[in-house]
């Protein structure tokens, strides 16, 4: 657990986040949202987003001791972005890093949005099971669920039908339904409430991932060694060798 | 001093160069991986340079002190964009945690400008041939560079390594086809220049069709013919690149030439370029090939981005003006 100020990132979607956190002071969450036909923007907004956050923290980098960032999954060049700012930052400042699970940290922020912006009948407890799912693109999605700070399904990457299949044959349904965040719950919201997961209007801050809980997440745990921060890829690359000399 | 560095395609790399062009640290760390699968996987390599870049800088800081450094280069493109990234993110990182100012270079100048440091100045004519580029320039400044002519298809760089996998000699394979072709004899066979491709521009996708088909057409003859293929094919090439220098020197008035890139440790290239009758240089081997001490020689003509203006820089992936 550290104790001076910590910085927090989070690329692993199209938006971008950031957050500065001081232990029992302030906290700030500055970040960028493009639209759903926009592109994302993460290495023009990145940097500055995070000059303007300190700014209004009123924190130094000479008071920060932690920088925490998302490792996904989630897009690949979004994320490498993030964690060779991160990385960065961290060579030229002396201070350390941690790596936080994207979708550990979407599924936390629930906690940070309101009973109104979770908009769902019978206003389910935030104590559910909650199910992150992150889009993958190519019709897939990464996704993970999480229950009283516990993770009982691993991360891993699924067709939305086989995620739908697997979350209605689960055991783990209390009273309160699942609770299903993240842009992939919104893009597959119709396969996702066939089987029974509750997912907030779309316009809900539950489905974003937030940079101030990566914060929190990495606040309490070992820092790393910064040449071991990548991203959780979960994909191999398309390692398709170019077309043959014709 | 400037700290450099250039992810552009699958070398990650970062030098240390003063201001008056004296290089204290030029660290390349090349990817093995692409072999297996003949050619540049863009995945793999913005993967590797993530792994390798911060270490990559420690290793060129060794022996100097960050308050030494003035400003911080790097390479925005043209190149790879996903690889890039890693470079300019890291980079822009670095150079706000200093506060110091931060240099974009274009990729292509930094091959030119590789000549200023062994104290090759302006004016000249550089002939830049590599896997990823082929181009000839007029220099007749520090800070950039026309263009006379550049290729239309594939490169000098690329018709070598494609021609060395039609021979099954592996990837990269233009080394091991120049070694190949010292045992052959190049006027075995007659390959294309594309001598009819008008100006100064290059085309190589004839002459690589040309020797599939010679190879096809051979049969089982061809393995015993290889070495005259390759010197062959070999000698096509340095033609095709000389034949658009030797145009283009006829124009100056102080013709003198410079070339850079990988090709330009062809042995055949080499000699070609030395019978011209004007003078020539060719940088060491280590500043042809990609590397970051280049970009740092092109940065100190540069007007440096003061902190922190260049935050919100991107890399861009195709050619923009120099
Ligand atoms: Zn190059």
């Amino acid at each position: 657990m550290t104790t001076g100020a910590l910085v927090g990132i989070d690329t692993s979607t199209k938006s971008t986040s950031v957050a500065v956190m001081v232990p029992g002071g302030r906290e700030v969450e500055r970040r960028d949202d493009p639209g759903p036909n926009d592109q994302p923007r993460h290495a023009e907004v990145l940097q500055p987003l995070i000059e303007r956050a300190l700014e209004q923290a009123a924190v130094e980098w000479s008071d920060v001791t932690r920088i925490c960032v998302g490792v996904g999954p989630g897009g690949f060049t979004g994320l490498r972005l993030g964690i060779s700012t991160a990385r960065a930052l961290a060579q030229g400042h002396d201070v350390e890093v941690v790596g936080v699970s994207s979708l550990e940290a979407l599924a936390r922020g629930v906690e940070m949005a309101s009973p109104k912006e979770l908009d769902l009948p019978g206003h389910p407890e935030v104590a559910g099971p909650v199910l992150a799912v992150i889009d993958a693109r190519r019709g897939e999605v990464y996704a993970a669920i999480y229950r009283h700070h516990r993770t009982t399904m691993e991360p891993g990457v699924f067709p939305p039908a086989e995620l739908a299949e697997r979350v209605a044959a689960r055991r783990e349904w209390g009273r309160s339904p699942m609770l299903g965040v993240g842009d992939g719950a919104v893009r597959f919201r119709a396969e996702l409430e066939r089987a029974g997961v509750a997912v907030p209007s779309d316009s809900s801050r539950a489905h974003r991932v937030s940079a101030l809980m990566v914060c929190r997440l990495g606040r309490a745990r070992d820092a790393v060694d910064r040449d071991a921060l990548l991203p959780d890829y979960h994909r191999e690359p398309d390692a398709v060798p170019p077309a043959p000399p014709k | 001093m400037i700290l450099a560095l250039e992810t552009s395609c699958d070398d990650t790399c970062a030098a240390v160069v003063t201001r008056e062009g004296e290089i204290r640290s030029n660290v390349v760390s090349s990817q093995g991986v692409h072999a297996r699968f003949g050619g540049v996987v863009p995945e793999w390599a913005s993967r590797h340079h993530l792994e390798l870049v911060n270490l990559v800088v420690d290793q060129a800081m060794e022996g100097s002190s960050w308050d030494e450094l003035d400003a911080i280069a790097v390479t925005q493109g043209p190149g790879l964009v996903g690889a890039l990234l890693v470079g300019v993110a890291t980079a822009k990182g670095l150079a706000a945690s200093r506060r110091l100012p931060l240099i974009p270079v274009n990729h292509l100048q930094g091959h030119v400008a590789a000549n200023f440091l062994g104290g090759f100045e302006p004016p000249f004519l550089c002939l830049v041939a590599s896997g990823g580029h082929t181009f000839l320039a007029r220099v007749t400044d520090h800070r950039g560079y026309e263009t006379l002519g550049q290729t239309l298809d594939d490169a000098a760089g690329e018709a070598f390594d494609k021609g060395a996998r039609l021979l099954g000699l592996g990837y990269p394979g233009g080394p091991a086809l120049s070694k190949l072709a010292l045992e052959g004899d190049p006027t075995a066979f007659k390959f294309p220049i594309a001598a009819r491709v008008a100006g100064l521009d290059f085309s190589f996708a004839g002459l690589k069709t040309a020797l599939l088909y010679k190879v096809r057409d051979l049969g089982d003859e061809a393995e015993g013919l290889k070495a005259d293929l390759a010197a062959s094919y070999e000698h096509a090439i340095v033609e095709a690149l000389m034949l658009r220098v030797e145009r283009a020197l006829e124009g100056e008035n102080e013709p003198r030439l410079a070339i850079g890139g990988g090709v330009a440790a062809n042995r055949l290239l080499r000699e070609r370029a030395q019978s011209l009758g004007v003078p020539v240089h060719v940088p060491p081997h280590a500043l042809c090939t990609d590397n970051a001490a280049m970009i740092a020689s092109a940065a100190r003509y540069l007007e440096p981005t003061p902190y922190p203006d260049y935050l919100a820089l991107d890399a861009y992936a195709t050619k923009r003006a120099a």
